[in-house]
């Protein structure tokens, strides 16, 4: 008789009934703060996820040639200090790390696991930047996340597809497969002179909150920067022809390389967006932040270095507008448009 | 290989993978850009053009007028409105002859061919009543609109026009998140949808593409203009003096057809900002040169490609669903057959939705194609209320060339105002066709997308015919 006593419900709770079910299923999948989100965090914290964490972090402040001790390790994984010691003895009871003093130091074996969670996480970051569009601030606690829950196959064959990538795209080498890794190159920003020029290399992606803003600038690894000036500690350099002002804090999570064969750039590129309707430019290349399919696209349709542009007509809302290259229009986004860099010559502007 | 071989490979390998850290982030694209440099200094220096910038001129001063701000979208409107009407004014006459030969003709004769070799009544059931009829009503309804709209809309395609719709719809789905060709894969789900989920194909990115296909069944198809149409005019229409009432119900389609619009848009905004998050994405339109449309060719390819494969997909799927129409009205068990066990059982948990039993089990078991819900609620109603003079049969389905006869009928199977808007509802919001889903398994390869693409417009639709009903109880109780 269940059926008769539904239709006897009067509409105004039933109105109300309605909304509490939305909101329970909402609450289920609502992302980073529902239900299955909550679920997800619950798994992330047990052993081996802290156990691969903190070799992680033991290794990079070894190639980084940094000390570190129990303190450091609560602070980086965000646990308490009984945690990370129970953690230690743990972990000197598997024989993956000695403890001298108060300085711990990663065994051969702890060595290579960790370079086996650094490979793994470095190659899914190269992907998730590469193939899919997660937010870049995101690549590295998706690949976080990820790391401990792949197997080693899979993990090879996605690097397979992609080409065995050596580099993440914060600019860090992947470590080889038989556990090989490069020595540390370039110094970081903080310590160049004036006058000193260079390409970043490196784009430290931790903490968050300083990686974001330094994307957010418009930094990327492959940049070439130009350091005009160092005043009360604060860099100043030339990034594509932008002024640029970080602090020493933030200039300490930029490594940069030294270039020797190249001029310094200090000529700003123009960008495809500001090229009126009529004018005609050349391709002086597309900005690394447009990465994957994004850009092969791009190229496959002739937006390559030297190749003439001109911006042919505006769709009736105003965005996308359609380019001429190579004797096709295109329809571009401004957002993509962003990422094209041009050269205007005054002499062939007009048609 | 032997083990030495092997070994040396593998330290060549090594070797060669460490030498690449030397080389640096930007090596791939220097490599890429340095051949396209290269190639494209040698072209300017070589190559010489004739003719093409009078041609090209042409073109651009015909670009200006259809992507114009004030111009653009009246134009397009003005376009699809033709195409529309054109299919659905085109369509009237030859799907009344097929349907008068296949069902008035063919169908008595397919009986009486079965009576005089003494087939046994059941068997004549399940198979003349039951697959023939389904698979002829399918024939009848679906084939002629689609041997026009597809053509016209493949004219269109070949001119040149369409990517110009694209390029102006772009900014709206660019704010959903979405791709501007799905405006195209959208206007061609206006025809059919498994036709608008394979035309997806166009879009390049795999994001895109997914959400272009997941929100296809929210473009109304021919197989839904019809139901609403009667519904609007038997429920809606009949609210206003007669004078204005076609003006009214053809107000109310073209209502739930932009309602569908806003669905597409909100969902697709939904998704990209939810589950397909993560999905790589990427945008560029070319906008190819106007030319003449080979009118022959694009016929033959738009019937042979489009018309005949969808058709066929569709017919494979009406003729177990016949089967299974026939079967519900005809096993009985206790007296009632299934079919009335299934209308009595669910029929208080339709009404809480606005519906009713018959309408959901004509959506379960009319899967295979929307053009024959109505004739299968017809024959449910007949059936359920026990009607008397009416209709042809048990389990056979039918449909009536007087509205008021067929308005007579749902009237008699309780329907009201309510009941009418909430089929157009959930007409709109249901879950796509056989054919479609079968399709879309076809163009994704993936069983995941496939269930969320048949079970999200149906959520949907329960969603919105719920909160519809209730609200109208509570305003007029």
């Amino acid at each position: 008789m269940i059926k008769f006593i539904i239709l006897s419900i009067p509409p105004g709770s039933m109105i109300v009934a309605g909304f509490a079910v939305l909101g329970i299923i909402f609450w289920i999948f609502w992302p980073k703060r529902g239900l299955l989100a909550l679920l997800q965090k619950i798994k992330m914290n047990n052993e081996r996820v802290q156990l691969e964490d903190a070799l992680k972090y033991l290794f990079d402040c070894e190639y980084n040639s940094n000390m570190c001790n129990m303190n450091s390790i609560a602070g980086n994984l965000n646990i308490s200090d009984d945690k990370a010691g129970q953690l230690i003895e743990r972990l000197l009871s598997m024989g993956l790390i000695t403890m001298d003093n108060q300085n711990i130091s990663l065994t051969d074996t702890g060595k290579s696991y960790s370079l086996r969670v650094i490979r793994v996480h470095r190659i899914w970051e190269r992907y998730l930047a590469d193939e899919t569009s997660i937010a870049q601030a995101d690549w590295h606690n998706e690949a976080d996340r990820i790391e401990h829950f792949v197997t080693r196959e899979d993990t090879e064959k996605l690097a397979a597809q992609m080409g065995n990538p050596v580099f993440d795209p914060h600019g860090d080498p992947i470590p080889s497969i038989d556990g090989d890794l490069p020595e540390p190159k370039g110094k970081l920003l903080n310590h160049m002179k004036e006058g000193e020029s260079g390409q970043i290399i490196h784009i430290e992606d931790e903490p968050r909150s300083i990686y974001e803003q330094l994307v957010a600038q418009g930094l990327y690894p492959g940049m070439p920067v130009f350091v005009t000036g160092v005043d009360n500690g604060k860099i100043i350099f030339a990034a594509n022809g932008d002024e640029c002002i970080l602090t020493p804090l933030f200039a300490a999570q930029i490594t940069v390389e030294a270039l020797s064969d190249k001029t310094p750039v200090s000529a700003k590129h123009e960008l495809l967006s500001s090229l009126e309707l009529g004018e005609r430019a050349e391709i002086a290349g597309i900005s690394p932040n447009c990465r994957g399919q994004q850009r092969r696209r791009l190229m496959d349709l002739g937006v390559v270095p030297g190749s003439m542009v001109s911006a042919e007509m505006k769709s009736a809302s105003g965005d996308p507008v359609g380019y001429r290259v190579m004797g096709t229009t295109i329809g571009i986004r401004k957002q993509q448009a962003d990422l094209i860099f041009i050269h205007k010559n005054n002499d062939d502007t007009k048609k | 290989m032997n083990k030495n071989e092997l070994q040396e490979r593998n330290e060549i390998l090594s070797e060669a993978n460490k030498a690449r850290w030397d080389l640096g982030v930007n090596f791939h694209d220097t490599v890429i850009e340095a051949i396209y440099e290269d190639a494209s200094r040698i072209a300017r220096k070589t190559v010489k053009q004739q003719g093409e910038k009078a041609a090209y001129s042409l073109d651009l001063k015909i670009d200006k007028i259809v992507t114009s701000r004030w111009l653009g979208f009246p134009l397009m409107f003005l376009m699809l409105a033709v195409v529309f009407w054109l299919t659905v004014a085109g369509a009237n006459y030859p799907s009344g002859l097929l349907a008068s030969f296949l069902i008035d003709y063919m169908h008595p004769i397919l009986k009486q061919a079965a009576a005089s070799i003494n087939m046994p009544w059941w068997l004549d059931g399940v198979l003349i009543d039951g697959a023939y009829l389904a698979m002829a009503w399918v024939i009848a309804v679906m084939l002629p609109p689609m041997a026009i709209f597809f053509p016209l809309f493949t004219l269109l395609e070949d001119l040149g026009y369409l990517p110009r719709v694209a390029f102006n719809m772009d900014s709206m789905f660019r704010r959903a998140g979405a791709h501007g060709k799905q405006a195209l894969t959208m206007s061609m789900g206006f025809g059919c949808n498994a036709a608008g989920v394979i035309a997806a194909r166009v879009i390049d990115s795999p994001r895109e593409r997914l959400i272009a296909i997941i929100t296809n069944n929210f473009s109304l198809c021919n197989g839904r203009w019809p139901t609403q149409i009667l519904i609007a005019t038997i429920f809606i229409g009949s609210l206003v003096p007669a004078g204005i009432a076609g003006f009214v119900s053809a107000g109310a389609v073209v209502g739930i057809a932009i309602l569908g619009i806003f669905f597409s848009l909100v969902v697709s905004w939904g998704l990209s900002k939810s589950v397909l998050k993560g999905e790589a994405s990427a945008f560029s339109l070319e906008l190819p040169p106007y030319r003449p449309p080979r009118i022959l060719q694009t016929i033959y390819t738009s019937l042979i490609d489009r018309t005949v494969f969808v058709l066929w997909r569709a017919i494979v799927f009406a003729i177990p669903a016949g089967v299974v129409i026939w079967l519900v009205a005809n096993i009985h068990i206790a007296d009632l057959s299934l079919a009335e066990h299934f209308i009595q059982w669910s029929g208080p948990f339709a009404l809480v939705f606005g519906l009713n039993g018959v309408i959901l089990l004509a959506y379960i078991i009319a899967i295979p194609a929307n053009e024959i819900v109505i004739p299968t609620v017809l024959m449910l109603t007949v059936l359920s209320t026990g009607t008397h003079g009416m209709g042809e049969g048990t389990g056979v389905i039918f449909e009536l060339d007087s509205v008021g006869d067929t308005a007579n009928i749902l009237h008699a199977g309780g329907w009201t105002l309510l009941t009418g808007i909430n089929l157009m509802l959930f007409s709109l919001l249901h879950n796509p066709c056989s054919t479609t889903i079968y399709t879309i398994y076809k163009e994704t390869r993936s069983v995941k997308w496939t269930m969320v693409s048949t079970f999200l417009p149906i959520v949907l639709g329960f969603i919105v015919t719920f909160f519809t009903t209730q609200i109208w109880y509570l305003w007029f109780s």
